[in-house]
């Protein structure tokens, strides 16, 4: 039985949280196939502890890649780099992030070694009789579920939709091997050239990294009291989400959209204010784990998707909600000190 | 300068119905349209032919219905199209969809750009763009949001990641795949639709395009659906209505109550 | 004049309808009875007490007691109306359809709907659309509003080039009369002149002469496929001067042919964020055809586009699917909401005139506008001459100086020219007490006495919704 490959995503020095959710859903299919887990690394100037950090949360092995040229993520080093380690050490299994890199690196490696990729899963799961990987998604706009499986070529190829599981708890003690890997300049070059990151400032905490998402609607009225909806956003840590008639209304920027045409996100809440819920709005976000509805009107489809619907104008109940958790912070604090 | 926009047809899905015996898709009555983030890949590519001159091609793979799509693609404003469709094409994933596609545009000659829509709003995995890109042997940016400069056989351009914007620079040909950020798409004009009815849409089967057999359709697909079900979604919520002062507290109250309750704050 | 609901009266109330069909003596649920669309607040007025009867029988308990005691009775439906029509000016009972909802024969062969009043209008199309069938009425609110209040109103709506309004489609109606008798008028009878057209009365009585228990409506074959047209115009005279060409010259019928003056486009399409090119445009008009096959519709739009650029045209737009119908329908559907954000008050008005006295229209109402410092974005269905000059309230002003200069002048001037032009002041929202003081202006004396009459003879008492229409 081949392993287990998890992508761990290195960015700015750093692993992002991704990486150890891969883990977790890598953990527990590598336990029913009874497979050695592992996670890749790609970067440059890679930390000890980051790879410890790996192993710690559930990885037997860590393949790392340390070079200049993967300091930044470009398609065709990566993939080239990916490729390699695939053929060279044959996975059954090979799991990325839906994230903009896992979702562009994996479908130009897929085409290059042949075999099957399922975009965005939300559900992993391994068939009894043959030990071929089960990957649930949801499509036409998360109206269906569809269970895919790569019956015939390996490894089996999956991006995996961020926060649909909670990442892997670090243990003490664990032990793995670490094998690093070298390339030669051939593989690095490149017919596409980096050049910078330019951070959003609109956006503190970004929608797809953001465990809770304040998201404004229509009912929002106009874009000045859309500060409401940021304040919110602000005081619970939360992304700030937007629909697409507020993005189209200019109100927000397009990094804030959620639906169809925008992003999809599984926060563990999502406060929607103000959003009728639309196919269009509902398609990216009803995998939330928690949904707080706001609306005027009562019949509004958001309401079918809420843990908890207001019926009510959010420029009322916004801000005393506000005031409230303030107040609530405040009292906490004090208390603890 | 010459540009291919490979477009999909799709079905209109803000209104979907499912059926809830067989978790299938109603396909009566249900209209055929372009892709809408493929519309902002036809303006993308309108634009910058507008800028330096030079052709666009729309290529899509399917149906023969789907050269509706393609002419709608000419009354934008693509100069051409082409349609790939072969019964022996059916039920091809994305990794012979974009097989398919790529030996499509070989077909077509010398090009400078191939500029794809982010994703499908039906199948919705984004595959498809970077797998042509990947049979090409093409440089490619995905998400692209915005094209800084097109000089000396390079493009440089702006795509939206997680947290912000990258910028990149790539040798021409090369492939992107873009956003919504990227344009607004302009409506077809009475002028466009007379010139999208007069046009001839060759539509090329397996034998004009050098594809193997065993290479598309569900025989040269890797992946295979196993089932097609509808997700639960309804949830059991509690609703409460605001209509005074009084049970606009208690409304706060349950919100509050619920962040608290779960741990948010 | 008329007496208070006693207790005792709620009792005798509750006897005939069952108490958890009674709302009294709860200002709150009363509340959502005491207006209809019209925002302006001191339209409203609250009911007494409200009851959701189930059958005709029970209606006509109602009526009955409502004689014996003299309590004024208002009908109402979903409450969309645009004109007051369903609001208890003198309080009272509020007689409420919600609970009659029920579609109750689709006859294939005859080509018939039977529903209860209580049915929201939209839902008869959803259920017969398998069919290939559909009713062509189309208010703007078919999603909400109920076919009781389309009949009551006449409703017109969106389709009228083409379908006509409500009343074109109605065969047969059950009535309970003021005085609580259970009239039957037609059926599925397709002729039937036996006799006074007293469906007819009824149709457009704004629940004055009666209220509606069964409804019988004609259906149409579906439609298979629709094209808009969105046409950019230099001027309100060049856009206008084409809508009778299309009939004439084309020899097209198209379903609707809405027009839409600078100050509606430009708003909307600023509040959309809608690139295509409005800023030079001076009027739009957005012509919705439909067929039976994209074939059939695709000549119809050449021959209607070619003739709106040979004839002074800027651009034409063509949507033949979901995605660009839907971006164009936005612009008109959006006028209203967009115009809120500069002022939440407005005055709906839905003012007719023939169809080629349009631009001398717009030419007065411009001439209005900066008499009062007022803005009046006008859009419509210019297909039928129905305009919808929409008074906005200035900021300027306090709402007090607003409604002032809105009721005894702005309204009155607007309504004159109306009807110098040989128009009339509503089209299709009704009368109901929002325009009663005006009805004199429209109506002359021997008919406005002839539809006095009427009322009379029909309800001696005066309970069915006194205070609107005559």
């Amino acid at each position: 039985m081949g392993e287990v490959w998890t992508l761990a995503e290195y960015r700015f020095g750093k692993l992002s949280s991704v990486s150890f959710e891969l883990l977790n859903r890598g953990k527990s299919l590598a336990q029913k196939l009874n497979a050695p887990l592992a996670s890749i690394i790609l970067g440059f100037a890679i930390k000890d502890e980051d790879i410890n950090e790996l192993i710690a949360r559930g990885a037997d092995k860590v393949y790392v890649v340390d070079d200049k040229n993967l300091e930044n993520f470009l398609v065709e080093s990566y993939a080239k780099v990916l490729i390699e380690l695939v053929n060279e050490y044959k996975p059954d299994i090979l799991l990325a992030a839906a994230t903009t890199t896992g979702r562009t690196l994996m479908p130009y490696v897929a085409v290059r070694i042949r075999t099957g990729l399922t975009a965005d899963c939300t559900v992993l799961d391994v068939e009894d009789e043959t030990g071929n990987l089960l990957q649930t998604r949801p499509a036409i706009g998360g109206n269906i579920l569809a269970t895919i499986k790569t019956p015939n070529t390996r490894p089996q190829m999956a991006t995996v939709r961020p926060h649909s599981m909670k990442p892997a708890l670090p243990e003490k003690g664990r032990s793995g091997e670490v094998i690093r890997k070298k390339y030669d300049d051939s593989t690095f070059k490149t017919k596409s050239k980096y050049l910078r990151f330019i951070k959003d400032e609109s956006q503190q905490v970004t929608v797809q990294d953001a465990k809770i998402i304040v998201a404004g609607g229509k009912g929002v009225g106009k874009a000045e009291n859309f500060a409401i909806i940021d304040k919110l956003a602000e005081l619970l840590g939360g992304a700030v989400g937007a629909s697409r008639d507020v993005v189209d209304r200019g109100w927000k920027s397009y990094p804030h959209q959620i639906g169809l045409s925008g992003k999809t996100v599984s926060p563990a809440l999502y406060i929607a204010a103000g959003i009728s819920g639309a196919v269009q709005h509902i398609a990216g976000m009803q995998t939330s784990e928690n949904i707080i509805a706001i609306n005027k009107d009562p019949d509004a489809q958001i309401f079918h998707l809420a843990d908890l619907g207001i019926v009510g104008d959010l420029n009322e109940i916004l801000p005393i909600l506000i005031d409230r958790i303030y107040d609530y912070k405040k009292r906490e604090a004090s208390a603890n000190v | 300068m010459k540009i291919v926009v490979p477009i999909k047809q799709v079905p209109e899905t803000s209104n979907v119905k499912m059926n809830p015996e067989t978790g299938t898709m109603v396909r009566e009555g249900v209209e055929s349209i372009i892709n809408p983030l493929d519309l902002y890949a036809i303006e993308t590519a309108i634009r910058l032919k507008e800028q330096f001159g030079g052709k666009i091609i729309a290529i899509s793979m399917g149906p023969g219905s789907a050269l509706e799509a393609i002419k709608e693609a000419v009354a934008m404003g693509c100069d051409d199209g082409v349609l790939l469709s072969d019964g022996k094409f059916a039920g091809s994933d994305t990794w012979a969809t974009s097989y398919v596609l790529a030996n499509g545009i070989k077909k077509l000659g010398e090009y400078d750009i191939v500029i794809c829509g982010e994703r499908a709003t039906d199948g919705d995995t984004a595959q498809v763009g970077p797998g042509i890109a990947s049979f090409l042997d093409l440089p490619l940016s995905t998400f692209t949001s915005e094209i800084l400069s097109v000089k000396d056989g390079r493009i440089k351009v702006k795509r939206l990641v997680e947290g912000g914007y990258e910028e990149i620079e790539m040798t021409l040909p090369a492939t992107m795949t873009v956003v919504k950020e990227i344009s607004d798409p302009r409506l077809p004009t009475l002028r466009g639709k007379l010139k999208a009815k007069k046009i001839e849409i060759p539509v090329w089967g397996l034998q004009h395009i050098a594809v193997k057999e065993e290479n598309v359709g569900l025989k040269g697909s890797p992946t295979r659906v196993v089932k097609i079900f509808t997700p639960k979604v309804a949830r059991q919520g509690e609703k409460i209505a605001v209509r005074d002062e009084e049970t606009l507290n208690e409304a706060v109250d349950k919100i509050m109550d619920f962040l608290i309750k779960k741990e948010f704050i | 004049m008329y007496n208070s609901v006693t207790p005792e009266i709620v009792d005798e109330l509750i006897e005939i309808v069952g108490s958890k069909n009674v709302i009294y003596d709860n200002k709150e649920a009363l509340e959502a009875y005491s207006h209809d669309e019209v925002a302006e607040k001191s339209y409203a007025h609250m009911p007494e007490v409200v009851v959701k009867p189930s059958t005709a029988e029970e209606i006509s308990k109602i009526m009955k007691l409502a004689n014996k005691y003299l309590i004024p009775v208002t009908p109402r439906g979903a409450g969309s109306g645009l004109s007051g029509g369903a609001v208890p000016v003198e309080g009272g009972i509020v007689v409420s359809v919600e609970k009659m909802n029920k579609i109750l024969e689709i006859d294939k062969k005859n080509l018939m709907v039977v529903v209860e009043p209580g049915v929201v209008t939209n839902e008869i199309n959803n259920l017969i659309k398998d069919d290939g069938l559909f009713y062509a009425g189309y208010p703007m609110s078919v999603e909400t509003c109920y076919i009781g209040g389309n009949v009551a109103e006449n409703a017109g709506g969106g389709r009228a080039v083409k379908y006509g309004v409500t009343g074109r489609y109605i065969y047969g109606l059950d009535v309970v009369t003021p005085t609580g008798e259970i009239l039957h008028l037609g059926g599925k009878r397709m002729k039937d002149v036996t006799g006074y057209d007293l469906i007819h009365l009824m149709v457009g009585s704004e629940g004055t002469l009666g209220i509606f228990t069964k409804i019988y409506i004609k259906l149409m074959p579906l439609p298979q496929a629709k094209v808009d047209l969105l046409v950019l115009f230099k001027d309100i005279d060049t856009a206008i001067k084409i809508v009778p060409d299309i009939m004439t010259f084309g020899r097209i019928i198209p379903t609707s042919i809405e027009f839409m003056d600078d100050l509606s486009f430009k708003t909307s399409c600023k509040y959309l964020n809608e690139k295509i090119p409005f800023e030079e445009a001076g009027a739009m008009l957005l012509i919705e055809l439909d067929g039976n096959s994209k074939v059939e519709l695709e000549e119809q739009y050449e021959v209607i586009g070619n003739l709106c650029m040979e004839n002074g045209a800027i651009e034409v737009y063509i949507a033949d699917n979901a995605t660009t119908s839907e971006r164009i329908w936005k612009i008109r559907r959006n006028i209203a909401e967009a115009w809120k954000q500069y002022s939440p008050d407005q005055s709906l008005e839905d003012v007719v005139v023939p169809i080629s006295e349009i631009p001398k229209f717009m030419e007065k109402v411009r001439k209005i506008s900066e008499k009062y410092d007022v803005p009046i974005p006008c859009y419509g269905h210019a297909g039928d001459g129905n305009i919808h000059a929409t008074p906005v309230k200035n900021p300027k002003f306090t709402m007090e100086e607003w409604l002032d200069i809105l009721h005894n002048k702005l309204l009155p001037d607007l309504y004159r020219e109306v009807i110098n032009l040989g128009g009339t002041i509503s089209g299709e929202h009704g009368i109901g007490h929002k325009r009663r003081e005006y009805m004199s202006m429209a109506i002359e004396p021997a008919q406005l006495e002839v539809m006095r009459a009427i009322k009379r003879a029909l309800d001696p008492n005066n309970v069915l919704n006194p205070g609107k229409l005559v």
